[in-house]
């Protein structure tokens, strides 16, 4: 075989795990999270939880296309003793020797004595073949065929005999045959040509088969060994962070203008748990943004836990921000957004789902709707950006064309995701652009902080380029104060009071009109402290015209005044009061004079005073005692969902001291084991006793499968009589053991609830 | 990092002009966003999908733009606005109106699946022939400008490569004797002429009819040009006999009163448009002579007939002349696909500064009715109240004292009611001219204007647009029609053409006074205009009449 010196067998997987390393084995419990939960008793649990067939599904879900066909190809090098899986690939054994260390470290293949082998589930799992092909074939001549001489024989064959090679090989590999396979030879019929060849042997009674080495050769697609290239540009890498950051700023800001709205008016809670359509729809025309991106930000501020399932004031269900949201909303920008940032990589939801109609339902999907999780949304996730992540600075993807390549990229290192991978790739980069840890098709600083789980480098990355907060604006005269920067909260707060925010982003424009200036009257400034603060905010000179503004809207303000009690409207402004009375608009309302100066009105007060502001006017409600009565609209919480996600970094952190400890057990379980008296099977012999818990039977039972070994069972049939079998284990399954059973000569099912003991032959 | 520029993700994008690369930044911006406003310290510039494409006519692509915008931008550019700019130029010149030798007029492309689409739209139905390749299909000759704005309607503006036939030669050329052309009239003639068609936009005052007697003079063929009333077409004859080598023979007017078709004919909008028994009588003037260049002036009131026509005549040279894109009626977009896109574009703040125009003064003067007259005001009709305000006699005698302290200067009254003029032209002992003098008697003042003998007129709107008066250095505003932002912009036109500069002063100031009666209706329509000249980067200050001291 090789000439390298053999490297040490072992009987089982159990005892391989037993000899490896803690750092080797805790590698393992980290590439392989479930078999780490709950902590197994020791190396021959762990390696029998390994061989599940869910948890070797799991693990090849995790490898990428290379690792896969190597896996491929050692599980049918089970079938030939003479091939090695570089051999079954054609390829120089140096290329697949790393690949195989990683398989063994994955737990998928172990050291036999015979060589590597696959654990038993392997193939299953792949849909290599049934398992009964696991038998090795008959070698088809004395002399071992290698792959340049199956190659040979299936060039000189004629095409009938190809095609009919190929039906055969696709149906299992075996078939019958009218013509006596024996003298077919030479009767010059494809099944002639093949028998003639060696690449069909006979088996008797009609039947012929496809020799082991030359089905792996009909099988077996060498494909591409290393993933397909992304397609690339060049972009400078400041240029990437600083788009990034614009973007970021952005999110960050629109979050926060979502959930200051959704404070005061909450939108409702649909039925079945989402966000109705015309609900994102105001989202979307809000934020000035795409549905989606609209649906995007709504989950993200949800997963982050600043929005929450609350009550409104009438106790119907709606979303309202929660006091998490107070909190967050005095960070720092970069640190708001490294929250954001972080709940959206850990979100198992799949925003791009909604507005999607189900296929079955018809339904559109919602956001916020409970079933938009997935399970591979995270890893997916995470692989998407860690591929971009592996382009070297200054490289991004090329326009068009370099996200498809990324899509092509991901499906060869994880092939066997769904078809809804594909999907999830692209949306991820839109959704990482919206979040600014991509920008321009490259991963951002930050971004790229943050996926190597050092949040506070990220934070501080992304600050650099925020924009510093002003606490200045520029007054012009017409009328707009522009800040040339965020203005800090508190400045921003008042000055969204008496103007109108018109354009937002790194700096904001506000208008001033007699509607804000008014506004700001309306809860119980003075013209007086207008003038100040507007002089006080500005950086520049007061534009005269504003002066002029805030000076008419105090005249005409408060000119009306509206009673409480009986709704009147009383002025000192005869003429203004004219005009109310005899405007055709205000014929509704009922208004009648009562004295010069005063008109009581029949309708409530909470129709009157917008149907009076309506038309121009600018009344003041006045409390009974006279004073000004000024209202602000209340602001609604709601409180924390309980089950707060935690940081990746703490994630992280808990991981590794779970894998430690796990590893820490399992060696103690072993030593235990070691300390117990094991009575050697000779001593056994006779005393069927064995393990008599299941969970023992079943390991013991698995390793058997793995080491190809022959057990006696003890079991108990379905008439209640005890027996015992000595059989070679073939799987265990749902339950059920199937064996090779020596007496009856055929292969059997055994339930395992009924099987009392196991023994070693 | 700490550039003049910001760029907000609505697409607007803030230049502070106090920035020591506020003027670089300026001229990089210019070709593809539009200005907004310009204001004293902060100026608003829009990022629009024609402004995009009209980058894209003139040669910039997307990367330039992308480029620009890092370059000056003092906080990072949201990543979605960038895309957004790059696939919107993309959208530019995918299909391609060619010249095809066997097929004639053909829409080409370069990327199929557009083609498809365009194909598959309601509004371009009918307009496309047979498909000559899978990327060509023929178009009926007579569509092609229709096809254009239907294009450009459904996002896919095509770039026209089909060329332009000569017309009828006929020799131009321009005499400058003791003047020339100033750098950006000549800069302006030559982007037009290298873009083949477009328009051409240069503040009030700037000497557009110069801009267009330069195109002719490269053309050097038989002109149709189409003004917006008679006046006007006096005007540009006047003109071209002064400026060019065209005798009076050689420029025929086409008005309501004579039809003269000569190698040089002016027509006005209104003619073109006259309706008889549901038919343009006067639209064969278009097929009149093959015409080599045709002008628009003023295009931003080119009227939707013209449109129409405008849609057949693709196959000629157009420019269009005009002192705003802007357009009441939301129309800029058929402007670009029909006349073309944007091929010069100098702000009035700029031609201001190289001394071109007069800087402007604007003044509002508040006046506060009399209570009789508030009293009516408060009980008349919603559509009686504006004139009532505008009227009020407080006006009369504010106006009166205003013309006194700028006794001696040239002075303009400009209203809107024909009454209010009567009266204010009795208390003033000027004359008045609307929309029932005669052209003759109106030339007659005018030129009394220019020249000195009177020194104040009152006028009706009938002096919005293209009138020159060239010495006017005050003018006063006591009604309009309800604050449009054109009106205000050719008002200030009237103004802003420099006279010659009067002994001791370098340069005159005009002084534009708006009278405006303080908490009616006509304060709102104040605050329109306020806003608009603010917006424009003119000093606006408020005074009340009483501290006028008048």
């Amino acid at each position: 075989m090789s000439a390298q010196p053999a490297p040490p067998a072992y009987r089982s997987l159990a005892d391989q795990l037993r000899a490896w390393s803690d750092d080797r084995l805790g590698q393992l419990l980290r590439e392989r999270p479930d078999l780490a939960t709950p902590a197994p008793h020791d190396s021959r649990q762990l390696a029998s939880r390994a061989a599940t067939r869910a948890s070797v599904l799991r693990a090849l879900d995790r490898l990428d296309a290379a690792e896969l066909r190597v896996l491929h190809s050692q599980a049918l090098v089970t079938q030939t003793p003479h091939w090695t899986a570089a051999d079954v690939l054609g390829v120089d054994p140096a290329e697949v020797a790393p690949v195989l260390d990683r398989l063994v470290g994955l737990a998928l293949v172990w050291q036999a004595p015979d060589g590597l082998r696959p654990v038993t589930t392997v193939p299953d799992a792949l849909s290599v073949g049934p398992p009964e092909t696991r038998v090795p074939v008959e070698p088809l001549t004395a002399e071992a065929w290698d792959r340049a001489k199956v190659e040979d024989r299936l060039a000189g064959l004629s095409d009938p005999a190809r095609a009919l090679l190929a039906h055969v090989h696709a149906h299992g590999g075996r078939g019958t045959t009218k013509e006596d396979p024996t003298t077919a030879s030479r009767s010059g019929s494809p099944v002639g040509e093949l028998v003639a060849a060696g690449l069909l042997v006979p088996k008797g009674r009609g039947e012929v088969r496809v020799p082991g080495e030359v089905g792996i050769v009909l099988g077996v697609d060498a494909g591409p060994a290393t993933a397909p290239a992304l397609l690339t540009s060049e972009r400078d890498a400041s240029v990437v962070d600083r788009a990034g950051a614009g973007a970021a700023f952005e999110v960050v800001r629109r979050a926060e203008l979502l959930l200051d709205t959704w404070s005061t008016r909450p939108p409702g809670i649909l039925r079945g748990g989402g966000l109705g359509v015309r609900d994102l729809r105001n989202v979307a025309g809000l934020l000035g943004v795409a549905e989606g991106e609209a649906a995007l930000l709504v989950e993200v501020v949800h997963a982050a836990g600043l929005l929450a399932e609350g009550g409104d004031v009438d106790g119907d269900p709606v979303w309202v921000p929660t006091d998490a949201y107070d909190a967050w909303s005095t960070r720092s920008v970069a640190e708001r957004w490294r929250v954001l940032a972080e709940s959206w990589l850990g979100s198992p939801r799949l925003v791009g789902l909604v507005g999607r109609r189900d296929e079955r339902s018809k339904k559109a999907t919602n956001a916020l709707e409970p079933d938009l999780t997935h399970p591979v949304a995270v890893e997916t996730r995470r692989t998407t950006l860690e591929v971009l992540g592996s382009l070297s600075a200054g490289e991004v993807l090329a326009t068009g064309t370099g996200v498809p390549s990324l899509v092509a990229h991901v499906a060869w290192l994880r092939p066997r995701r769904p078809s809804l991978r594909d999907d999830v790739v692209a949306w991820t980069v839109e959704e990482a652009a919206v979040l600014g840890l991509v920008a321009l098709g490259g991963l951002t600083t930050a971004g790229r902080a943050l996926l190597d789980g050092d949040p506070a480098r990220a934070v501080s990355a992304l600050d650099r380029l925020l924009p510093d907060p002003v606490d200045k604006v520029l007054l012009q005269a017409d009328l707009t104060a522009v800040a040339p920067g965020p203005l800090e909260a508190e400045v921003a707060r008042r000055l969204q009071l008496v103007a109108d925010l018109e354009s937002a982003g790194g700096a904001g424009v506000y208008r001033f009109t007699k509607g804000s200036v008014r506004r700001a009257f309306d809860v119980g400034w003075s013209a007086a402290e207008v003038h100040a603060f507007v002089a006080d905010v500005s950086a520049t000179p007061v534009p005269q015209p504003l002066s002029y503004l805030v000076d008419d809207v105090a005249r005409t303000f408060g000119t009306l005044r509206v009673g409480h009690a009986e709704a009147f409207i009383r002025t000192d402004d005869e003429a203004a009061l004219t005009a109310l009375e005899r405007d055709p608009r205000a014929a509704s309302l009922g208004l009648r004079r009562i004295a010069p100066t005063v008109l009581v009105s029949t309708t409530p007060l909470d129709v009157l005073l917008p149907r009076l502001r309506d038309l121009g006017t600018a009344p003041v409600v006045e409390a009974p005692d006279g004073t000004v009565r000024v209202a602000r609209p209340d602001v609604l919480r709601a409180r924390t969902a309980r089950a707060r996600r935690t940081a990746a970094g703490a994630t992280a952190a808990r991981e590794a001291a779970q894998v430690s400890a796990v590893v820490t057990a399992v060696r103690a379980g072993d030593r235990a084991a070691e300390s117990r008296p094991t009575p050697t099977p000779g001593e056994r012999a006779g005393t069927p006793a064995g393990p008599t818990n299941p969970a023992a039977a079943l390991t013991t039972l698995r390793e058997a499968v793995e080491a190809r070994a022959t057990v006696r069972i003890a079991y108990v049939d379905n008439h209640g009589s005890y027996l015992e079998r000595v059989v070679d284990p073939v799987r265990v399954e749902g339950g059920q053991l199937t064996a090779w059973d020596h007496r009856s000569e055929e292969q059997r099912l055994f339930a395992v609830h009924r099987i009392t003991a196991v023994d070693a032959v | 990092m700490n550039g003049p520029l910001i760029v907000q993700s609505d697409k607007t994008l803030l230049l502070e002009i106090d920035h020591e690369q506020a003027a670089e930044c300026r001229k990089a911006i210019a070709p593809f966003a539009e200005l907004e406003r310009s204001p004293e310290h902060i100026h608003t510039y829009r990022l629009t999908p024609l402004g995009l494409w009209n980058a894209r006519a003139a040669g910039h692509d997307a990367e330039q733009v992308v480029d620009t915008l890092l370059t000056y931008s003092r906080y990072p550019v949201p990543h979605a606005l960038l895309v957004d700019v790059a696939e919107t130029m993309a959208r530019y010149g995918r299909l391609r109106l060619e010249k095809h030798p066997v097929h004639g007029l053909v829409l080409a492309t370069t990327d199929r699946p557009v083609l498809e689409e365009v194909l598959r739209a309601k509004r371009v139905q009918g307009m496309l022939g047979d498909r000559v390749d899978p990327d060509t299909v023929a178009v009926h000759p007579s569509e092609r400008g229709n096809l254009k704005q239907a294009l450009l309607k459904i996002g896919w503006p095509a770039e026209d490569y089909a060329g332009y036939v000569d017309g009828e030669a006929h020799p131009i050329s321009l005499v400058t004797d003791g003047w020339e052309l100033r750098p950006y009239q000549q800069e302006a003639a030559e982007s037009f002429w290298h873009g083949g068609s477009g328009v051409v936009v240069l503040p009030c005052g700037a000497g557009k009819t110069l801009v267009g007697a330069a195109s002719m003079a490269q053309a050097q063929a038989t002109t149709l040009i189409l003004v917006t009333n008679t006046v006007s077409a006096r005007q540009w004859k006047d003109e071209l006999v002064k400026r060019t080598s065209l005798t009076e023979d050689e420029i025929g007017e086409y008005s309501g009163a004579t039809k003269e078709i000569r190698p040089v004919t002016i027509a006005t909008y209104q003619v073109l448009t006259t309706k008889r028994k549901g038919v343009y009588p006067h639209l064969e003037l278009l097929d009149a002579r093959d015409w080599g260049l045709i002008v628009y002036d003023e295009v931003h009131l080119l009227p939707a007939p013209i449109f129409r026509m405008t849609a057949d005549l693709q196959a000629r040279r157009r420019i269009g002349l005009t002192a705003t894109l802007v357009r009441e009626d939301g129309r800029e977009g058929d402007v670009f696909s029909l006349i073309g896109p944007k091929r010069y574009d100098a702000p009035w703040k700029d031609i201001e500064s190289q001394g071109w125009i007069a800087p402007a003064d604007c003044v509002e003067v508040r006046v506060t009715l009399p209570d009789d007259e508030r009293l009516v005001y408060a009980t008349a009709e919603p559509e009686e109240r504006y004139r009532l305000a505008a009227c009020t006699s407080r006006k009369t005698a504010v106006v009166k004292g205003l013309v006194e302290q700028h006794e001696g200067q040239p002075l303009l009254v400009i209203g809107q009611y024909i009454d209010q003029l009567d009266e204010l032209a009795a208390a003033l002992d000027a004359p008045v001219i609307k929309g029932e003098t005669s052209v003759k008697e109106r030339q007659r003042l005018f030129e009394a204007f220019r020249t000195g003998e009177i020194s104040r007129l009152v006028v009706s709107k009938v002096a919005n647009f293209s009138i020159d008066l060239p010495s006017a250095e005050v003018a006063i505003q006591v009604s309009g029609s309800f604050g449009s932002r054109q009106e205000e912009a050719q008002r200030l036109g009237r103004l802003l053409r420099p006279g010659t500069p009067r002994p001791g002063e370098e340069r005159k100031v005009a002084r534009f006074y708006t009278v405006v009666s303080r908490d009616t209706i006509d304060a709102d329509f104040a605050a329109n205009r306020q806003r608009f000249l603010a917006e424009q980067g003119y000093a606006y200050r408020i005074v009340d009449a009483d501290e006028l001291g008048v």
